[in-house]
């Protein structure tokens, strides 16, 4: 079965017909419940039995992202809000807001043109104070719809029956590709956008639960200095720096991305401090700080001209950025202080790993290759998805704080088993898997091992996620 | 059969079609809206009349806003118009699907 429909129910004719109804009656009380606004109804196209899956999910709340980031972007007043994303006869979502219908009319049929995935959208916006007014495409110098398949118009192809409904699906399924796993796709999003999902990324992180040796609201893991709210303080401390990362991106204008680098390291040594004040000396996100700054700058750099970008892109940048990361750090540092030795440098000199600078300088991997995948073609919850992708990153990587605290390299094949067993019982979706995350977490505090290393990378995997629409 | 009292099925959503029924004495009035209606107005009023065809009515003024409906839609939402009109709605001629 083609992956978008994967793991969905099928429904009949009668249930779309009823569901039909089910959203005119919603509208028409919503028109009714508010007579002077905007009334947005937002559904999928989905062509077939199936028209709810995780997938399908995704495809929805990508679009519905930038549709409410409308609105934000336009300061306009929201009257109301609802969602239902788990109708079996397709993920729905209406939006009433203050405003002129046809300005709303105008920025959805906008969106359905220009969203990469908006041709699986049906937008519909209308308004009491308008009863029966209809804003053609045409009106707008708007072509009719185009057919998924061929490039006819969409209703004559569908009428006459022109494609086996196999065709309609694997062209659907071809979208869904082209933005989330080909490469994925980043819309170009507002810089408080970009910083609350870099400040929420972090509070996910460490909101979830239940992590081996790491500090989640449930037990502190192999860290003896903090909690769950160290990192809560941490995290919010760290916002000025988000904006001033994704600021630098945006105004960065030298031919030699390097520069980029050397801009933000004096931002990262004042986030270092307000992490180390918020936390009272706590080493919370020295990590953190170091890739998603880039990451940030990367992604603003990428998105200079206001149009999306892609995942990849913005790792070319992220390489580029950091090309001088590994000589200018690592193999000629300028001071060579014991005293003040940190751990990177410490694990270069003993045993050449390369660490957190190698994974900026190799354009982040693990990201694109394990986090982001993972976190997409996982079964079940939020939650127990972005357990298997922490699992599946703590397998992959040479995490350094991993090994700091086992004071040998060799401790990364022992994770990579532990992480083999984990998804040997099924992950986290499984009641087996969940106790394996409990007992490994113990012998972790036992043994004083903690994966920091992994739980940065799923930060950037949040991050990264909530500018797709991966994770909202 | 005669129609009891002016019915309605279907919505305005895309894809859907709207049937509204109410008596008439000139056979079978079509007034039919739709973006399609130049290469579908036939085939359209052919599916409905079938279905009116089948509960027996001769004799209704049927107005029909279209939104690209496909016919299984269009079908049902006739089957259910004319249950509607002739007041059947607990007694589903299934027989007609």
């Amino acid at each position: 079965m083609l992956e978008l429909f994967a793991g969905g129910q099928a429904v009949t004719l009668d249930q779309v017909l009823t569901n039909r109804e089910w959203r005119s009656a919603v509208q028409q009380q919503l028109e009714a419940d508010f007579p002077d606004q905007v009334v947005v109804a937002v559904k999928l196209n989905i062509a077939g039995p199936i028209k709810n899956s995780l997938k399908i999910r995704q495809v929805f709340m990508a679009g519905w992202q930038v549709i409410k980031q409308a609105a934000v972007n336009d300061s306009t007043t929201i009257k109301k809000v609802h969602v239902d994303e788990q109708r079996i006869t397709g993920p729905e979502a209406f939006l009433v807001l203050d405003g002129k219908l046809k300005k709303w009319k105008q920025e959805l049929l906008r969106f359905e043109e220009d969203f990469a995935l908006g041709r699986l959208f049906d937008c519909d916006v209308m308004a009491d104070s308008a009863k029966g007014y209809q804003l053609s495409r045409r009106e707008l110098g708007l072509p009719p719809r185009r057919c998924l398949v061929c490039d006819e118009e969409a209703k004559i192809c569908a009428k006459e029956g022109r494609h086996l409904l196999s065709a309609v699906q694997a062209a659907s399924n071809q979208l869904y590709r082209d933005y989330f796993v080909t490469d994925l796709t980043l819309p170009a999003w507002s810089r408080d956008f970009v910083v609350d999902a870099a400040v929420a990324a972090c509070l996910q992180e460490v909101a979830l639960a239940p992590k081996p040796g790491l500090v989640d609201p449930i037990s502190a893991g192999a860290h003896r200095d903090m909690t769950v709210m160290t990192f809560l303080d941490s995290a919010v401390a760290l916002r000025p720096y988000f904006e001033k990362a994704f600021e630098l991106g945006q105004g960065f204008s030298q031919a030699d991305a390097t520069g980029l680098l050397a801009a933000l390291r004096p931002e990262g040594i004042k986030a270092e401090q307000a992490m180390y004040l918020a936390t009272d000396g706590v080493n919370t996100h020295k990590g953190a700080i170091f890739t998603l700054g880039i990451l940030i700058a990367a992604y603003g750099l990428a998105t200079q001209d206001k149009r999306s970008t892609t995942l990849r892109e913005v790792l070319n940048f992220v390489q580029k950025i950091s090309a001088n990361v590994l000589d200018d750090d690592l193999v000629s540092p300028t001071c060579i202080d014991q005293q003040e030795e940190t751990a990177g440098h410490y694990q270069y000199r003993t045993y050449q790993l390369t660490g957190v600078r190698g994974e900026v300088a190799a354009g982040l991997p693990a990201l694109a290759q394990v986090g982001l995948p993972t976190f997409r073609d996982r079964p079940g919850s939020v939650t127990n998805r972005l357990l298997d992708t922490l699992m599946a990153l703590a397998g992959t990587i040479q995490d350094s704080t991993l090994i700091k605290r086992a004071k040998t390299p060799a401790i990364v094949q022992q994770m990579q088993d532990w992480v083999d067993e984990f998804f040997d019982l099924g992950g986290a979706e499984t009641v087996t898997g969940q106790k394996y995350l409990t007992t490994l977490n113990q012998t972790m505090i036992e043994q004083n091992l903690s994966i920091g290393g992994a739980a940065d990378y799923l930060i950037l995997t949040i991050f990264i996620g909530r500018l797709s629409g991966l994770l909202s | 059969m005669e129609i009891k009292k002016t019915a309605l099925a279907g919505t305005l959503e895309s894809s859907d079609v709207q049937i509204m029924v109410s008596q008439g004495t000139n056979g079978l009035e079509f007034d039919l809206v739709s973006d399609v209606a130049k290469q579908f107005g036939e085939q359209i009023q052919a599916t409905i009349e079938d279905v009116f065809a089948a509960y027996d009515i001769h004799n209704a003024v049927i107005k029909v806003v279209d939104q690209g409906a496909l016919d299984p839609v269009i079908k049902s939402r006739a089957i259910t118009v004319c249950q509607r009109a002739l007041d059947q709605v607990d007694q589903p001629r299934w027989e007609v699907l």
